[in-house]
């Protein structure tokens, strides 16, 4: 298979009707009010690629990256123009004829694509961050830039892994109701691996025997949305083995970029792969956010106990837009007694984390977030509670450098203190 | 396309004028700028300016007058009819920054917002105070007050409430040569000489950068109430519109849809619209609660007089958002049936809706091209959009050819070539058919007096040519 810029995409692109509709929902173009920003603006000057206006530049890269993939264009286009889709097509273009940058090169396709490699690389970064980062109470700051902003905080990785922790199976609590097979991705197995903890916990209080299948490794999406599909369509491949491997009746994501990865982009990628295509087709077949799989699980629900706290929500991009999922975690926090609700303003708006966007973008990124952050703040809230550690990164840094005492959680977290709090029968207080 | 920016005097004079943050002139930057939402396209500019006050845009304007560079006036980019787009070495001014609403005077009922202001924030802003702002063209929720006013935008409400010029009292303006004017005032009549502000509302930025509006706002409608009127032909929900009118009501909105638009709303929107209406008219009756139900009463016995098979009326607000969410999907659903979308706007006297619907049929069997109306009849004003693939070059030239006939024929029957959208670059040879030589060449007079150096949006409103 070769891929063809203009073949492939020229259809889409030109399907653009240009009506500026994008201008008050990219965060990018809210940010910088310049038009080659804008979702428009990109698809413009694919347009222009295709009609050999204009090179691939290092210009058109940068407008090319300087996309969250948030999805919000696309939501609100009148045409509904896959701008995602494109912009992940036009950095591929870029890395297809000018190759990667050498350091996203080693670190994709020999660390991220490998396993066993990725995996020794993190357990050796547990070493080597506290060269590199300095400890503070929320997570670790770089010491030196190393291509990040000094300022920009990040969640220091476990001590041991999730998958290193937690037995290969966890038996159901009470009758078995259905096999669960776990895909952690990367951040919840070497960063949240709390959250991951509280999403085994959870499942299986509601019945499920949950496996965190061998050989799962990386979703892909990081190295796809830098342009490297290749890389992105092995991954694919080999975690299409692993899960199916596990032979379960569900398979359930915890974070919103893995949900969406393993429930249509894998299919995606795969799509000229007669055999792995349909693989991963009905594969995605069986992919439940946390979030749908608790709330379908009775004995999760109906032992809820009480936590006094008051929360808000935040939409992570790929489960709002990208799943479509917004009314589950609701219900579920709503079905905590005691819990204070509250919705925050423009609860699914971006938070400007957008994976390795924040680290590379980190001015705008912090101006992104920093909206986000109000909202959060504004709506009083004691625990901001979502289900991306993307997100939770972001928004966990934007308020430490706020000032502000609220502490982002994953939804998983939520739950299990919850149904903890039943179980002894005691009020949480905090 | 790329020039020695880095030593152009005339960028490093702009950058001591604006500042070097709102001075853009890279290749990717400039050419982000050559487009407006028309179907055509533009030239890529030489810079991309930011102004941030009056002061600056006199500045810059004295700058290009001097130097004889044409500047492009923008907002949003959201012009359909090009008058936005950008011309060889031109100047694009983006008035953007300039975003405050200044002033909120409820007790006058008027406001004061700079151009940069986006419509729909401002109706917000106005609705939180218990007024009502009306004109709605449908890229509210992202064109800018400056760009409506410009191009004297309308929209679906103007039925009854009017268009931009109608709430439009006075206007801080950048001349050509720089000067600064005002004209108009913050009071309901004003005869104070030439009506200036009319003049510069839907000049298209070929006479002045407007920096500073002054509008009327009136108190909002109590209620209001939506139906759904089904009809068996085009002929009997056009003729129905004036019928209404005459009857003694007038509705806030009359929205016809023909049977190629019904077709793909419901398909994409799934909001109810019978797919075997040859056409349907949405109507929305607002004002006071007690009137209410007479005028909503009156409106359905028109429409069953000529013939509706049915008239739904939405019994809760929900149905009723149901029912416009399914009109606002139009362009987004015919969009998903064809690639390139052309939308016109030529506008009749309300009475000829029908003998013009008639007309759209004919040419669009006659050029063999796909046609989709649909309007805000109730002012006559008929969106005919041209569903194609502007990469079948053979299908454009008909699309060509068959819009230029729909021109010709709206003119021939008393209409005009454009109600909303503006001449732009897209139609000054209509322009000329509909005015004739004599009134274009009292428009081009006009243009010479401000704008002695033709700066301001050149190659826009006017043919090449005009006779002096």
């Amino acid at each position: 298979m070769t891929r063809e810029f203009k073949r492939d995409w020229e259809g889409e692109a030109i399907r653009c009707i240009k009506c500026g509709a994008c201008q008050v929902f990219c965060p990018v173009f809210l940010e910088t009010q310049n038009e080659s920003f804008l979702a428009r603006g990109k698809v413009m000057m694919m347009r222009a690629h295709i009609k050999n206006e204009i090179g691939l530049t290092e210009g058109f890269a940068e407008r090319m990256e300087t996309c969250l993939l948030c999805k919000r264009c696309v939501a609100n286009c009148p045409a509904g123009v896959r701008v995602d889709k494109l912009v992940e097509a036009a950095r591929t273009e870029v890395a297809d004829r000018q190759g990667l940058p050498l350091i996203k090169k080693v670190i994709f396709r020999v660390g991220l694509k490998h396993a066993g490699v990725f995996d020794t690389a993190m357990r050796l970064g547990k070493i080597g961050q506290g060269l590199l980062f300095r400890r503070v109470e929320q997570g670790m700051l770089p010491r030196i830039p190393m291509g990040l902003d000094k300022k920009r905080m990040l969640k220091s990785l476990a001590p041991r892994s999730l998958r290193a922790s937690l037995p290969a199976t966890t038996p159901a609590r009470g009758p078995k109701q259905m096999r669960v097979a776990f895909f952690t991705g990367c951040a919840i197995n070497y960063m949240y691996t709390d959250a991951g903890k509280a999403v085994v916990d959870v499942l299986s209080r509601g019945g499920a025997e949950v496996v965190l299948p061998r050989g799962q490794h990386c979703c892909g999406t990081p190295v796809r949305a830098h342009g490297d599909r290749d890389t992105a369509v092995e991954m694919a491949k080999a975690n299409i083995d692993a899960l199916e491997r596990a032979n379960a009746d569900v398979i359930v994501t915890a974070c919103a970029s893995c949900g969406l990865a393993l429930k249509e982009e894998w299919a995606e990628l795969l799509h000229d792969d007669p055999g792995y295509g349909q693989r991963a087709k009905g594969l995605a077949a069986k992919v439940k956010d946390f979030s749908e799989v608790a709330l379908s699980m009775p004995r999760v629900i109906d032992a809820l106990g009480p936590v006094g706290a008051r929360v808000t929500w935040h939409d992570p991009c790929h489960l709002v837009r990208g799943q479509k999922i917004a009314a589950q975690p609701r219900k579920l926090m709503r079905s905590v007694p005691a819990l204070e609700f509250r919705e925050m303003a423009q609860a699914d708006n971006c938070c400007g984390s957008g994976g390795t966007f924040s680290l590379s973008h980190y001015d705008l990124t912090l101006k992104i977030n920093s909206r986000k952050v109000k909202n959060i703040v504004d709506s009083g809230a004691e625990y901001v509670v979502t289900e991306c550690p993307g997100c939770m990164m972001q928004i966990q840094d934007g308020l430490q450098q706020a000032g502000s005492p609220v502490q982002a959680m994953h939804l998983a977290e939520l739950l299990s203190r919850s149904l903890a709090a039943r179980e002894a029968g005691t009020t949480s207080a905090d | 396309m790329t020039s020695a920016h880095a030593t152009d005097p005339i960028v490093q004079e702009l950058i001591e004028i604006l500042g070097p943050d709102h001075v853009l002139t890279s290749t990717e930057d400039r050419m982000s700028y050559a487009y407006d939402a028309s179907p055509l396209s533009g030239s890529v500019p030489r810079a991309v300016l930011f102004p941030g006050s009056s002061q600056e845009v006199s500045a810059v304007l004295k700058l290009a007058n001097r130097e004889r560079l044409p500047v492009i006036p923008r907002g949003g980019g959201t012009n359909v009819s090009g008058g936005s787009l950008g011309v060889q070495g031109a100047l694009v001014l983006v008035l953007t920054r300039m975003n405050r609403i200044l002033e909120i005077d409820e007790r006058n009922m008027i406001a004061v917002v700079e151009p940069g202001v986006i419509t729909g924030q401002f109706q917000a802003e106005v609705a939180k105070r218990g007024l009502y702002y009306p004109p709605d063209p449908s890229s509210l929720g992202f064109s800018t007050m400056g760009g409506n006013v410009a191009e004297c935008a309308g929209g679906p409400r103007c039925c009854k409430y009017g268009v931009t010029r109608d709430y439009v009292l006075g206007l801080e303006v950048v001349l050509p040569t720089g000067e600064i004017i005002k004209t108009g005032a913050r009071t309901m009549k004003c005869v104070a000489g030439y009506d200036m502000t009319r003049l510069f509302t839907g000049s298209e930025g070929t006479l002045g950068v407007i920096t500073r509006i002054i509008v009327k706002l009136v108190p909002p409608p109590e209620a209001c109430r939506t139906m759904l009127s089904i009809f068996p032909s085009m002929d009997a929900a056009a003729e129905t519109v004036y019928r209404i009118m005459i009857a003694g009501t007038v509705p806030a909105a009359l929205e016809l849809l023909d049977n190629a638009y019904v077709r793909c709303i419901e398909d994409f929107a799934h909001v109810g619209f019978p797919k075997d209406a040859e056409a349907v008219l949405l109507i929305e009756v607002d004002g006071d609660k007690e009137s209410l139900d007479k005028h909503v009463k009156r409106v359905a016995d028109v429409c069953k007089a000529q013939g509706a098979t049915e008239v739904r009326i939405a019994e809760t607000p929900e149905q009723a958002a149901e029912l416009w969410r399914g009109r606002r999907s139009a362009f987004g659903a015919s969009a998903r049936i064809a690639p390139t979308i052309i939308g016109e706007d030529v506008t009749l006297p309300r009475a000829l809706i029908p003998a013009m619907a008639k007309r759209c049929r004919e040419i669009a069997t006659k050029y063999d091209v796909k046609i989709a109306v649909l309007g805000h009849a109730g002012d006559g004003n008929l969106h005919a959009a041209f569903l194609c693939d502007e990469r079948d070059k053979a299908e454009m030239a008909r699309v060509e050819e068959a819009m230029t006939e729909l021109f010709t024929a709206a003119l021939d029957l008393g209409g005009t070539c454009t109600g909303e959208h503006g001449i732009g670059a897209l139609k000054p040879k209509f322009l000329a058919m509909e005015v004739g030589e004599a009134g274009l060449a009292a428009m081009k007079r006009i243009k010479d007096a401000m704008d002695p150096n033709g700066i301001l949006n050149p190659g826009k409103m006017f043919p090449e040519r005009v006779a002096p």
